[in-house]
């Protein structure tokens, strides 16, 4: 190949190629209208409210739900959406092909697969966690910058412009990218790394957190430890939760498997290539801390020592839940802060980028053979393919909904909204029975008290219910579960404006408001204002 | 050239594992109703 196309090839490359990677694994997804899975709720017309809404829980979509809300006020949100899920894919892509040499294309394409391609993204969409991604997304971009220590003003711009992504993704992607980028900045080897950089990273950091961080501590929303049990890594295929992780997966929620990956086949394919990684990456660390000039230059020389112990520490966090569940329960007991690290598979994020760079050095040996290795990642998780295979799809939300957000969102008297039934979760016909965060908990401009309890199968059998954490919601469901007396005394003393109730379950709600006349009855959607 | 011969093994292996993961996924199978809306799964 010719120096300039090798050279096109290794700079436009590996976006073009997450931009496909994006394209394939959504598939259905980019259709017309909202992709809908567990945490993933998007909304048409989300209102611009602050924190978490006022309903006093735990702000988890914050800051991401108002950047979305900004950005929907030039685009459909459902566009909004789609942009989102592709810059996923193309800044992963881009970003671990950044690390590495500009004159190694199929090295970079191999990385850019790798990192864009793998059942730890996989199954982080298919749980809907698609602000966690994007600070995954933009994890490589992050560890580029830290790498260069940073101790001068210029560096310190870059890192803070590569934790943007994270920024706006909230608790869980800062978090990630936090337990990344501090030990890459202290053992870049960079002079005054440890004396500057490291302070300037940890300050940054946390500038960048205060969207969420400010609301969380004044939330007063406490943490359950019933959810280490609940949120452990867990084996998503025949090699334990040790096999599991080192293969990239291991969510704790079943239903966000890739379809199939837990085959032997599959996950022996899917173990023996993160073993194949894992040795690439070893080789690539020696190769770097020798000094071999070949392949071994570029960002990732600085990087690899930190980026090694970001992912044992990361390996160590997952492992927590899983093998010390007593070490974490007596943690969250002593200071609720430790409750993010419960659902420690997320942690594993550095693990990925080790092992992206540790392929990419295995298929740069190659030679020209090596190009074909950017077609591996996609081989060894096949059904992540077309939305993996439907259950990523994209649907409109009945008329129902948008009229009860219309009358809601044009009512000037304050209050808030409850939404009945008293459970986090729904799983619509219109969406295809997928289950769903409520969709209510996003689309007011008010607060909207709703369960936040969250009920997990057990393995053994049986349901760990991992408790509310916002206060106002705890008193909610205590008056709704305290016997079947009327609440609308009750509801207007904590200052609720608004009842939505789905109406299968009109029934079980309606003789519990007396004398309150429905003020809009639309589809599966009846409302009462109070 | 053993190089090449060696990726071509690989490849049709992933190959033929990849088209059985996708052929048995794609299959239509019974899928039952209302699922637990969380699931830890039985391993």
């Amino acid at each position: 190949m010719a120096p300039r196309h090798a050279r096109a090839l290794a700079r436009l490359g590996p976006a073009a190629l997450g931009l496909l990677l994006g394209a394939l694994a959504l598939g259905p997804a980019l259709g017309p209208g909202y992709v809908l899975r567990y945490d993933m709720v998007f909304v048409p017309d989300p209102p611009l409210v602050l924190g978490s809404g006022g309903s006093g829980g735990f702000p988890r979509a914050v800051p991401s739900d108002q950047v979305v809300a900004l950005l929907s006020l030039a685009l459909p949100a459902d566009v909004v959406q789609k942009a989102l899920l592709l810059v996923v894919f193309v800044l992963a892509a881009s970003g671990a092909a950044a690390l590495l040499p500009g004159d190694r294309p199929a090295a970079r394409l191999a990385a850019a697969a790798f990192y864009a391609w793998n059942a730890y993204l996989a199954q982080r969409l298919l749980l809907g966690q698609w602000a966690l991604l994007l600070g995954f997304a933009g994890l490589p971009w992050a560890v580029r910058a830290a790498a260069r220590g940073p101790t001068t003003r210029r560096d310190a711009v870059r890192l803070a412009a590569a934790l943007v992504p994270a920024a706006v993704g909230g608790f869980q992607a800062t978090l990630v990218t936090a337990i990344t980028v501090l030990p890459v900045a202290a053992l870049s080897g960079r002079p005054r790394a440890l004396r500057v950089g490291v302070p300037v990273t940890a300050l940054l950091v946390a500038v960048l957190s205060l969207p969420w961080l400010v609301p969380a501590l004044a939330s007063r929303a406490v943490t359950d430890p019933a959810g280490v049990e609940a949120f452990a890594a867990r084996a998503d295929g025949p090699f334990g939760t040790l096999g599991s992780l080192l293969s990239l997966g291991g969510v704790w929620n079943a239903e966000a498997e890739v379809p199939g990956q837990g085959s032997w086949s599959v996950a022996a394919v899917r173990l023996v290539l993160s073993l194949v990684a894992l040795a690439g990456f070893a080789g690539f660390a020696r190769a770097a801390v020798a000094g071999e000039r070949r392949f071994a230059r570029g960002p990732a020389v600085a990087a690899v020592v930190g980026l090694g112990v970001a992912a044992v520490v990361g390996l160590g966090v997952a492992g927590l839940g899983a093998f010390a569940p007593g070490v974490l329960k007596g943690l969250i007991g002593w200071w609720p802060g430790f409750g993010p690290f419960r659902d420690g598979q997320l942690f594993i994020a550095p693990l990925v980028l080790c092992q992206a760079l540790g392929f990419a050095y295995a298929a740069d040996r190659l030679g020209r053979v090596g190009f074909a290795a950017a077609a591996v990642p996609v081989l060894v998780l096949p059904t992540f393919a077309l939305g993996a295979f439907g259950r990523l799809a994209a649907v409109d939300y009945p008329d129902a909904w948008r009229r009860v957000q219309a009358v809601v969102n044009a009512d000037p008297a304050p209050g808030a909204l409850v939404s009945l039934p008293w459970g986090a979760h729904r799983a619509f016909a219109w969406n295809g029975g997928r289950v769903i965060l409520d969709p209510a908990t996003k689309m007011f401009a008010r607060p909207v008290l709703w369960d936040d309890t969250l009920v997990v199968e057990r393995r053994a059998g049986g349901v760990i219910r991992v408790a509310a954490e916002a206060p106002r919601a705890r008193r909610i469901g205590a008056l709704i579960r305290d016997g079947r007396g009327p609440l609308t005394a009750a509801f207007v003393r904590e200052e609720v404006r608004f009842v939505l109730i789905a109406q299968k379950n009109e029934n079980e709600f309606s003789s519990r408001f007396p004398g309150v006349r429905p003020i809009l009855r639309a589809g599966e959607l009846l409302l009462l204002r109070l | 050239m053993l190089k090449v011969l060696a990726a071509l093994a690989v490849g049709a292996v992933l190959a033929g594992v990849a088209s059985v993961a996708v052929v048995n996924v794609a299959s239509p199978t019974p899928e039952p109703p209302n699922k637990p809306l969380y699931n830890y799964g039985t391993r």
